[in-house]
């Protein structure tokens, strides 16, 4: 940009002074000619006057030397100044001395200059629009792959089946791209599937051993030979084999709902779902579980994660309540609202819903019930929230449903 | 009763074997397809457990063989993937019950003695215990022919104790058995005590004194 405008500027005071050189060589030449036919006709008839201001014949006494100057005068047939340029030279006849004066008009400096920079500025638009339009015209098509390729790139999910197929393109380097991008999501996807069914097929294969285990125990627990001490540290190996079979069972329901082996999608009421789920939850637990049903939210969903979702919501609730405090449902403007008492806000609010977060160690449950309520909430667009309270040291949970409604 | 444990796991198969062959059952084992199928053509059996994945082929190809040749049995089918479409496709093949690895052996029972009550005696809804009594179609209890008031809760509960009888029962037993996938929804099996002692109060009042606290933290249901 700024070399172009150099550019310019500079052929344009070389054009300037070439111009001018040009103009007053051209111009000399053409007083010399004119002067040289006036002492022609001086010679001839000594009388004649000349045509002032463009040729004059004056008598003088004395000879003078030849003389080319600039001079002002006035013209009143176009009522201004004009420049002219003079040649005048003594010629001797008869032993008479006359000075013969040819002038010519001089176009002046800014009349060129302006013509140029008119002519410039003329070129440069011309250029700009042409080249404009047909840069963009050629850019659109030169770059169409690229950005259909991009488009398909926006649009590309992991967990899709499809592969993504691009734009072939005869420009080298977005040839080179899409082959390299073709290669990358496809290794990608390949990462994902396996990575997928590594964890649903851990899962499944530690079911047997887990069963060996469990089965075990039970005969020992039963032989009449069992202490107390054993017995008391063959449970405590049941209950972690308990967890296990937990983690396994959320991780595989993880893989489903990733699988989408959910299709079993069916109209339901939300509020019934929960008042369901605290009826259940009352058998299991001293927490009062305390429900106020704003409005009723009916929703499209598979019913089990329907039933996954308010339960891991509840015993969420209930396991961290602070010292046995009432919890709290609210349904409200298609918003669920889930509500426990604390102590303290959250250390890492952000982190809540993420696989195996634990805000403390004793902790003993496996850190995926809210991941789960996470997932089931983007299979279905819901929106899941956590906030702290500190005035009520509430911590509360919500899901958002507005957003299929 | 005559059991056949078809399970390749030969650990989980004995487990499961010297768990019921304890009442005084006949239990035998196949360890693959081949040995199972053979098993089950010479012989009739009561029940037969029925591992899904046997090694050299699909438990469930023996069931549609069983089905086919009319043998009046029992088939629970025990498998390590808890899909819903393996359940439906077993249970829709006619198998009696589905239970999904891993397992208490207790459960394991229990359900091998419903679906027997269910089958085979043509519906012998009646089971005693002492002085007990089961009514398992209208689910309700008798002591000494005198009916006492139990919840569902309670009913199930004094029902596995006594299909269990004599067997340590831990608290997760006893919770998985009740509430199945919900009971661990809570991370500790605390609420089992107050459903224990409610049964337990209401059989002493009636005078059934059964229910045995074992090495302080389980349960044994046993006559003196």
């Amino acid at each position: 940009m700024w070399t172009s405008i150099v550019l310019l500027l500079i052929s344009g005071v070389i054009l300037f002074i070439y111009t001018k050189l040009l103009l007053n060589n051209e111009i000399e030449e053409e007083l010399y000619s004119n002067k040289a036919r006036l002492e022609k006709l001086l010679e001839e008839d000594i009388s004649i006057k000349g045509v002032p201001p463009i040729m004059e014949v004056e008598q003088v006494l004395k000879p003078e030397k030849l003389k080319v100057s600039d001079t002002l005068i006035f013209d009143p047939s176009q009522n201004e100044i004009e420049l002219f340029r003079q040649l005048s030279e003594t010629q001797e006849i008869n032993g008479n001395y006359y000075r013969v004066t040819v002038r010519t008009m001089v176009i002046e400096s800014e009349d060129i200059l302006f013509a140029i920079v008119f002519t410039f500025v003329g070129i440069v638009f011309l250029a700009f629009i042409f080249l404009f339009f047909l840069n963009k015209s050629r850019n659109k098509k030169l770059w169409e792959p690229f950005f259909i390729n991009l488009d398909r790139l926006k649009n590309f999910s992991l967990k899709s089946n499809k592969s993504l197929n691009f734009e072939d393109s005869e420009i080298l380097e977005f040839h080179e791209l899409s082959t390299e991008l073709e290669l990358l999501t496809s290794k990608i996807q390949i990462d994902y599937r396996n990575l997928k069914q590594f964890t649903e097929d851990v899962s499944h294969e530690m079911q047997t051993p887990l069963a060996i285990m469990q089965a075990k125990i039970d005969t020992v627990i039963n032989d009449e030979s069992t202490s107390e001490s054993q017995f008391v540290k063959f449970s405590s190996l049941q209950e972690d084999i308990q967890r296990l079979k937990q983690l396994n069972k959320k991780l595989i329901l993880l893989a489903k709902i990733d699988n989408n082996q959910f299709v079993n999608t069916e109209k339901l009421n939300i509020n019934n779902v929960f008042q369901d789920a605290i009826e259940n939850l009352k058998e299991l637990t001293t927490t009062e579980i305390n429900f106020i049903d704003g409005n009723t939210i009916n929703v499209k969903m598979d019913k089990s994660l329907a039933v996954v979702l308010c339960n891991n919501l509840l015993s969420n609730a209930i396991k961290h309540t602070a010292s046995r405090n009432p919890i709290t449902v609210r349904i409200n403007n298609n918003v669920a609202f889930v509500e426990n008492k604390g102590a303290v806000a959250l250390a890492r609010p952000d982190q809540i819903f993420e696989r195996f977060y634990k805000e403390s160690k004793k902790d003993e449950s496996t850190g995926l019930g809210l991941s789960i309520v996470k997932k089931i909430c983007d299979y279905y667009g819901f929106v899941p929230s956590y906030r702290f309270r500190e005035s009520e040291k509430l911590h509360i949970f919500q899901i958002d449903f507005n957003t299929q409604l | 009763m005559k059991y056949l444990i078809a399970e390749d796991e030969k650990e989980l198969q004995q487990s499961i074997a010297t768990y019921l062959s304890r009442e005084a059952n006949v239990c035998e084992t196949a360890s693959d397809y081949r040995e199972a199928s053979e098993k089950l053509e010479l012989y009739d059996y009561d029940i037969v457990v029925l591992d899904i994945n046997l090694i050299t082929g699909s438990g469930l190809e023996l069931l549609r063989k069983l089905k086919e040749q009319n043998k009046k049995c029992g088939v629970i089918i025990i498998s390590a993937n808890s899909s819903l479409d393996d359940k439906l496709e077993g249970l829709d093949l006619g198998a009696d019950d589905y239970i999904t690895k891993p397992f208490h052996l207790a459960e394991l029972n229990s359900r091998i003695k419903a679906v027997l009550r269910r089958g085979q005696f043509g519906g012998n809804d009646s089971i005693t215990f002492e002085e007990i009594r089961l009514d398992t179609l209208a689910r309700s209890a008798y002591v000494n022919d005198k009916p006492i008031t139990l919840t569902r809760k309670e009913y199930d509960l004094l029902l596995f104790f006594i299909t269990n009888q004599g067997r340590v029962l831990s608290k997760a037993i006893i919770a998985e058995h009740l509430w199945g996938d919900d009971s661990d929804l809570l991370d500790n099996f605390d609420f089992i005590y107050v459903h224990i002692n409610n049964l337990r109060k209401k059989l002493t009042k009636a005078g059934a004194k059964y229910i045995q606290t074992a090495y302080g933290s389980g349960y044994k249901f046993i006559a003196d």
